[in-house]
């Protein structure tokens, strides 16, 4: 079992390999058509043309263009992935900095999702046949045409702004210490006993995870729907019924176990959509994450940078999806023999 | 097709829709007769007053003014010629290159599907998000630049949904006795085919406008839109969103634009797939 897992995961990662190099590839290529000139834009706005010739050298731009994509390679397998023009400081550092921010709202979000999303497919199936269902099949159908862009500003204007419940602004009051241990901020303010601090990233947290969790709901609600209804026409429903289970029972006992494995496969694939959203999330809230520091990178046409965080919003989505494959292996029976 | 398409005008949802759209549209068409003031136009001595309703609102500016003192209903009203105009391009776009490339996929099969088949699935390992802002840097700002984003981001949703819908169709025999008959490929295509997928795309396009618009709405919230003075939605959100306290109705009435417009066209997509879908339409969900 847990060597078919190993196996199928390895099988995965080596399939995501080519794409991986197609896709550093290609942002490679957009990036170099820009008309703009890293090496001038790295020196002081008095550097001679001499200086900034040298610096072009240095930066290997005066070499035709697989081979520079060769030394952008080369150095980002080892981890180096060049320095931010605006910020002076090492790209790989800068991303590795704030990738948990952006981590931790993508789990919470995804947690809300899930439970969101299964609730409200339970909940939906359970309306069929009622007066009730028209009404809630139309606003599953609005809730689902609301993006995360949306809901993040929705919220941040009842909660935020009308109500004042919540704070809408960075990822802990202002004047808290950040405690840095390992980089996940709520797990982080546990670690050195700070439970204010922790509170406080938990308030902060509250409105950009539910908007990202509100946006992803509806698509795993409405899957988990028409599995159940799939499910419901399998003659072990009828067996059940038939041995005197209660409705109740036979719903979450039965069915729902099911229906749950294709509301996986697209929670899933849900999930790499979700961790890219972080981005815009993380811009209406000012949330200090990977998204934001993407945002400022492009609007300084910060090269090196924007490669970096591009090719690692990549890796990341990749490897949720090859994450979400083995679990559907794991969950599955039926896949399990070969 | 002439059958489904009256229809589909008979349901609800779809004249609901279409009627939504239509007064968008003439706000976007009309908009220079429409607007009271230049949407441009700054007013140094009235900035962040709110609607005209409200106490200490000013009667000369409606909905209020923004951080300039610009006129806010007018910016609204040519806001919506912005998005309207990237949703109409934008989607045509992305609609014309993906269905070329999803007829050409799915009706000759073999190298050709594998090739067009690998690129969306590298395009699509680009979250999208990601590559329009990227996109964006390479092009720079402006309208144009903006469409040319989206139909380069978004093309592969027609050519993955639309290759399956031409592989089924493909198999008909119908297809093959147009072939028989002595039907070039092209001809076969384009009568014979296209054709059977067309209720598909017409319900995609719809929805890809309301995607259109989200996109435009975030590329100028970020400020790497259409550009600062042409006046657009998301750009008036960036702006709200630093005055939030001294103005919140700035923020709400751009939000509600983008909302009201984008479950239109929402609306419009689920209806027309309701009706135009044959095999939907005699399941009755």
């Amino acid at each position: 079992m847990i060597a078919l897992l190993l196996t199928l995961i390895v099988r995965r990662l080596l399939s995501a390999v080519p794409i991986l190099l197609i896709v550093s590839a290609l942002l490679f290529c957009v990036l170099r058509i820009l008309p703009v000139d890293p090496a001038a834009m790295s020196l002081p706005p008095n550097a001679t043309i001499e200086e900034i010739e040298a610096q072009r050298r240095a930066m290997g731009l005066d070499q035709p263009l697989p081979q520079q994509y060769a030394i952008w390679l080369r150095g980002a397998l080892h981890g180096d992935f060049g320095r931010s023009i605006a910020l002076r400081r090492d790209a790989g550092e800068l991303v590795a900095q704030t990738l948990p921010a952006t981590i931790q709202l993508a789990a919470c979000a995804m947690a809300i999702a899930a439970i969101l999303g299964l609730g409200g497919g339970l909940l939906l199936f359970h309306l069929r046949g009622t007066v009730l269902e028209p009404l809630a099949d139309l606003a599953s159908i609005v809730l689902l045409s609301i993006p995360e862009f949306l809901w993040g500003l929705i919220l941040l204007f009842v909660f935020g702004v009308l109500l004042q419940w919540l704070p809408f602004t960075g990822q802990v009051a202002p004047g808290l210490p950040l405690p840095h241990v390992t980089g996940f901020l709520l797990l982080d303010s546990l670690l050195v006993g700070r439970f204010d601090v922790f509170l406080s990233a938990c308030r902060h947290l509250v409105l950009p995870a539910l908007a990202l969790g509100l946006a992803f709901s509806p698509t795993i609600m409405r899957v988990l729907r028409s599995s159940l209804f799939d499910v419901y026409l399998e003659d072990y429903i009828v067996q059940a019924r038939l041995r005197g289970l209660s409705e109740g029972r036979i719903l979450l006992g039965h069915a729902f176990k099911n229906a749950s494995l294709p509301t996986l496969t697209l929670a899933g694939v849900q999930f790499g959509i979700l961790f890219s959203g972080t981005l815009l999330v993380e811009v209406i809230y000012s949330y200090p994450g990977m998204g934001n520091l993407m945002v400022d990178a492009v609007r300084n046409a910060d090269l090196p940078l924007i490669q970096a965080i591009g090719l690692t919003y990549c890796v990341v989505v990749l490897l949720i999806n090859t994450a979400v494959d083995s679990l559907y292996v794991v969950l599955n029976p039926k896949l399990r023999v070969r | 097709m002439a059958d489904a398409l009256a229809r589909s005008l008979r349901s609800p949802r779809v004249l609901i829709a279409l009627g939504m759209l239509l007064c968008i549209g003439f706000c976007a068409v009309f908009a220079g007769l429409i607007a009271p003031h230049d949407p441009g136009d700054q007013n140094l001595l009235s900035i962040l007053t709110p609607p005209a309703w409200v106490d200490g609102g000013d009667r000369n500016y409606l909905l209020g003014t923004d951080s300039l003192g610009r006129d806010v209903l007018s910016r609204l009203i040519y806001g919506a010629r912005t998005a309207m105009l990237v949703a109409l391009f934008a989607s045509f776009g992305a609609m014309v290159i993906g269905t070329v490339l999803a007829h050409i996929a799915g009706y000759f099969g073999g190298a050709v599907d594998w090739l067009i088949g690998r690129a969306v699935d590298v395009w699509m390992s680009f979250p999208p998000v990601i590559l329009s802002l990227i996109l964006m840097v390479g092009l720079g700002t402006g309208l144009s630049k903006v469409i040319l984003a989206i139909v380069l981001v978004d093309w592969t949703r027609f050519c993955r949904v639309l290759r399956s819908e031409v592989l089924i169709v493909t198999r008909h025999d119908y297809v093959a006795a147009a072939r028989l008959l002595g039907f070039t490929h092209r001809q076969t295509i384009v009568r014979e085919v296209f054709p059977a997928t067309a209720p598909l795309l017409i319900t995609l396009v719809s929805l890809e406008m309301a995607i259109a618009v989200i996109v435009e709405a975030i590329l100028s919230f970020v400020g790497l839109g259409v550009g600062a003075d042409q006046p657009a939605w998301g750009q008036m959100i960036a702006d709200a969103r630093q005055y939030v306290y001294q103005s919140p109705w700035n923020l709400l009435l751009p939000i509600l634009a983008i909302f009201i417009t984008v479950t239109a066209f929402n609306l419009l997509g689920d209806g027309l797939r309701r009706t135009l879908d044959v095999r939907l339409a005699e399941t009755g969900r």
